[in-house]
Order: C-alpha cells, then structure tokens, then sequence
C-alpha cells in the first residue's frame, strides 16, 4: 500500500527551482515541471544538464537555492520527513554495502522504514523473489553483477511500497538483458501505481519507459511531451527512395513529388519526401514508381528521433552535449552536497 | 507502524548490526584492532617489567594485570577511530545517502554507528582480558572489575567513535580519516595507559591531566587490581560518560551542519 499524500495533486510539482554551487554555478536554474499520479517521466539529459542535482534536490538531500519542490504533495525542504516516507529512490551507480548480502541489506531497509523483524524479513523475501535474487540473497553483493546489484538496488527502493520512485540512470552500464529486465520491472511497478521520475541519457530507455519526458539543459527544461509529440515538432517522417541502377531520376522525382513534398538529397540516386503519414506513405509512393516504370533498390521511412529533437532544442546532439558537459556538473562531481 | 521512539530504536538497533558484522567482514580492519593492541601489550609486559622494580610502582600482583587497561584503551581508541572510517566509506561510496533518505532522526544514522562501536569494544574488551588472563595476568578485582573495567572502556570507545564519526562527517574523507591512525598513539600516551601517572615525566603528568583517557584507564586499573588508590573507578565512568555524551553530541551536530550545508 502506498503512502498517502497529505493533498491531491501531481505526484511531484516543481516551480523556479533553482540550485546554485559555489563559485555561483547554477547546476538547476529555474525547473518547472510536473508529474502527475501513475505517470513514468523520462527526465532526459546528458552529464552535467542537471538531471542528478535535481534528483537530489526532489529526494531531499539537497536544498534548492530558489525555487520550490512538492513531492507527494509535501514541500521537499519544510516537510522532508514526510517526502522521505513517500519516496523511493535508487540513486546512480548503485551505492551498496558490498560485504553485505541482499538479505541484510532488504531487512536493513525495512527496518530503516520501521518495519519489525518478521515483517522486513518477509518483505525481504518478497522483493528478493520479484526481482529474481532469491537464490543470491544470502550472498555478499560484493560477488553480484551489475544487473543483479541494480536489481536488489531497486528493490530496497521498494521495500515500504513507496509512491513515488526515483530512478536516477538505472541501467547506465549495463548489458542489454539486464537493461530489459529492469525495464520491464520498472514497468511492472508503474502497472502497480507507482508513479516513477526516472532519469537517463539513453534515448531508447526514455522512448520504451516513458510517457512523457523532460529534456534539461543547462538547468532548464528545453521541451516536454510524449515522445511522439517531441518528434513531432522537429518534423515529419522522411521517406527515402534508393533507384536501381539506370532509373530515371527526374522521373522518379516528379513521380513521387506527387505523393509528398520533395526534400533535398545528396545522392543522386536518391530521391526523398516528407512522409507525413510514416509507413503508410510507402505504398502510394511503390504504385507511384511502379506506374512511372521505374526501379527502385530500397525504401526506407525514417523518423525524427529523440536526439533530433535534442538537437533541435539545445543545438548539439546527445552525445555531444554529454562530452561537452561531463567536466562542468558540480553535483556530478561530488560538489559539497 | 510503530512509536516513534521505539521506530528509532530498532533504527539504531539495525545499523549497530549491519556496523558490528561489517565489521568482521574486513579482514584489514580486524588486523589494527584485534591483534594489534595484543602485540602492543606483549612488547610492554616483556620489555618494560622491570619498570615494576621502581619506588614509586605501586605494588600489584601482576605486572600483566596492571598494564592490560593500557590494552583496553587502545582497543577503544581503535575501535572508535574505524568507526569514523566507515562513516567516511559510507559517504565516498554513496551508501550514506541512502541512509539520509530514510526517514528516520539524523541522531539515529549517528547512535546506530556508534552502537556497533559500542559492540566492537565489548567483544575487543573481552578478548584483550580473556588473553591477557591466560597469559597470566591477575584481577585482583575479579569478575565484577573485569566487567567494570571493559564497561568504562567500552564507553571511551563511544567518545573516540564519536569524535571520529563528527571528523568523517565534517570531511567525509576516508583517506584523512585513515591518516589520523597515529593520533591513537598520541592520546595513548599522553594517559598514564601502561605507566603510573606518577612515574611520567613532569611534562607529560601536566598534560595527562587533561586528557579524559587517564581518568578511564586509572579507573580501569583501580577496577581489575580491585585497589582504588590504582584509579577512582568513578572518575573513570564520569570521565567515559562525558566524553560519551559530548562527542557523540559532536557527531550529531556534525550532520546537522552538514544537512544544512547541503
């Protein structure tokens, strides 16, 4: 059962947040944004954007410089007790006791949530199971992988049934298994009700978890929406056209500037078009070519990505951004917290 | 849910625990504070025996039994200093912040820490008397001095893990917390820890004086030799209270500070 709010309203709120370092660096300047109940927000960036220092900031271990923060509609920095009772949180690089076992740690967790010895030994036993650790649950996890310490990190993040869960890049190094195993957990647990603000700076994490997202840059929110409606505003899905060797490519182009607006291609075998209606374009533009007598190799419909609509919104790539930035994040650097 | 009082107790009670058993899991750790004391006390009670031939060495009827509280000190002083590096640990891998996001009392991440200090120097306290008893060593003051005496060093080690715990939290540095190591054996002989206070040099009876450390190892001894003229027992556990109570005071307002900082 999951705590109750002490009011209804979005799971987390955040108005002008603002967190500056010393040295005035401002790792968070002026966030707004807001979760709502059962949602699981992408919060997207790259190193140094500010994803972390607001995490901290929402889970209460950091206090903004400005600004206000609600999270299960209590104010982060006046009624943090209460925020802690309704959050869960797995913080980057899965910080565990590795002389620990999973066992000890789960119970540990309980009782650092109240829980008397037979009720955290119980939980201990549940959230081992749901997450797959049972057999490795007496082990130190000094002996576990990375997937399986991020597992049993996310589940002492669950071990009173909070209501909100932070999730601050949980699957940054790891395989691609493991990676879809923690994805369908943080699935299930939103199938549960829980309400997760997770931050990453994979693309396809936020695209395959993730309702709605946040891009941060700088310390700002850049853009907002589902991810269809973010790659949406960058544009419309382009459809290329590869012609057999030989075709007729003033032909082919005129064919398919019937289908769709023409767009500027490099390759002179090439011919592309806006293809406002994705797939669905590509049979009209084949009887189009067909109709016209002309050979075509391949067909490819490609779609703005989310790192187009980054590009879009900050100027740089992902990627890019992230190299650019990895030196400049005070909270990323274990400034003074 | 349970009261709030009873909540943080079983807090206390979990992290003392998970202190205590961590603990015993590394094996670096066990080496300073197990056996390193042992040796200390081999290399005084055979080099230094003679010492007991001096006018003014009180008459005891082990030499063993006299500087074994010495032992006891040093076990609480190293017992209370890996305390303050496993804060530190705690805070450079990030483990600590789990614990801060708990809601549970700040005083609480404090006292259960020192709770398996307190743990740790019991275990360390039995384990110095129980060798230093096979190796001949008489307690005059029998079994009830012997608690006596591994009470009022248990409490010390409280005091020097709170010291400590304040020092990894103000820093959060478990390389400084490591390089203090040598301070043990500052605050060791600046007390009376193997030596009556009477036979130490003029300067260094002055400065004994101010450290709480001669008051716990003086009552220690007036426990185990069963002689209070050795030691004022009750100096002793005054002497241990208040360095208990102060540094642990110390710690907590060290988090404070630092939640405030944050």
């Amino acid at each position: 059962m999951h705590e109750r709010t002490s009011s209804s309203g979005p799971a987390i709120a955040v108005r002008g947040l603002e967190r500056a370092f010393k040295g005035g660096i401002k790792a968070v300047d002026g966030l707004d944004l807001a979760v709502d109940e059962g949602e699981i927000y992408g919060f997207l960036g790259p190193n140094g954007a500010g994803k972390t220092t607001t995490v901290r900031i929402l889970v209460t271990l950091l206090r903004p410089t400005g600004g206000e923060a609600r999270v299960a509609g209590h104010d982060v920095v006046a009624e943090s007790d209460a925020v802690r009772r309704s959050i869960g949180v797995a913080l980057q690089e899965a910080a565990i006791d590795p002389l620990m076992t999973g066992t000890e740690l789960l119970r540990m967790q309980g009782a650092l949530h109240g829980m008397r010895g037979a009720e955290a030994r119980g939980r201990a036993t549940e959230l081992l199971e749901r997450v797959g650790l049972t057999d490795a649950g007496g082990r130190r996890v000094g002996e576990y992988s990375g997937g399986m310490r991020r597992r049993l990190d996310l589940a002492m993040a669950l071990v009173h049934r909070p209501r909100v869960l932070f999730l601050d890049e949980p699957t940054t190094g790891l395989d691609p298994t493991s990676r879809s195993a923690l994805w369908r957990e943080v699935r299930g647990l939103n199938g549960d009700g829980t309400t997760v603000f997770l931050t990453t700076q994979y693309l396809e994490e936020a695209e395959q978890l993730a309702g709605r997202v946040g891009i941060i840059a700088g310390g700002s929110l850049v853009a907002e929406g589902t991810p269809d409606e973010l790659k949406a505003r960058v544009g419309e899905p382009t459809l290329h056209v590869d012609l057999a060797e030989g075709a007729d490519l003033p032909a082919a182009r005129a064919a398919l500037a019937a289908i769709g607006p023409l767009v500027a291609c490099e390759e002179g075998s090439r011919v592309a078009i806006r293809a406002a209606q994705g797939k669905a374009t590509v049979p009209a533009a084949v009887r189009a070519l067909d109709e016209a007598g002309i050979a075509v190799e391949s067909l490819e419909v490609e779609s703005p990505t989310l790192d187009d609509v980054f590009a879009a919104v900050t100027g740089s790539t992902l990627e890019g951004a992230a190299q650019a930035a990895a030196d400049a994040d005070p909270a990323a650097q274990g400034a003074p917290a | 849910m349970i009261g709030g009082a009873a909540r943080e107790s079983r807090v206390v009670g979990a992290l003392g625990r998970r202190g205590l058993s961590v603990q015993f899991r590394r094996a670096q750790l066990l080496m300073p504070t197990f056996v390193l004391p042992l040796l200390v006390l081999a290399v005084i009670a055979s080099g230094t025996r003679a010492g007991r031939d001096l006018e003014a060495f009180p008459e005891v009827s082990s030499f063993l039994g006299f500087v074994v509280p010495g032992t006891l000190l040093q076990g609480a002083l190293l017992a209370g200093l890996t305390s303050g590096i496993a804060i530190a640990s705690d805070i450079e891998s990030g483990f600590f912040d789990r614990l801060l996001a708990a809601p549970v009392r700040r005083s609480s991440l404090v006292l259960g820490r020192l709770a398996g200090t307190l743990g740790l120097a019991v275990l360390q306290a039995a384990w110095f008397l129980l060798i230093a008893l096979v190796f001949g060593a008489h307690y005059d003051g029998g079994v009830l001095g012997a608690l006596g005496a591994a009470g009022l060093a248990s409490i010390a080690a409280i005091g020097i893990g709170g010291l400590a715990c304040a020092i990894a939290i103000r820093t959060g540095s478990m390389s400084l917390m490591q390089s203090i190591f040598p301070f043990v054996f500052v605050f060791l002989f600046t007390a009376p820890a193997f030596f009556p206070r009477d036979l130490l040099t003029p300067t260094l009876h002055d400065v004994s004086a101010f450290n709480p450390l001669t008051y716990v190892v003086e009552g220690a001894r007036g426990l185990l030799q069963g002689d209070t003229a050795l030691g004022d027992p009750w100096l002793g556990l005054l002497a241990a209270v208040a360095l208990a109570a102060g540094a642990t005071l110390l710690a907590i307002l060290a988090l404070a500070d630092r939640a405030r900082r944050s």
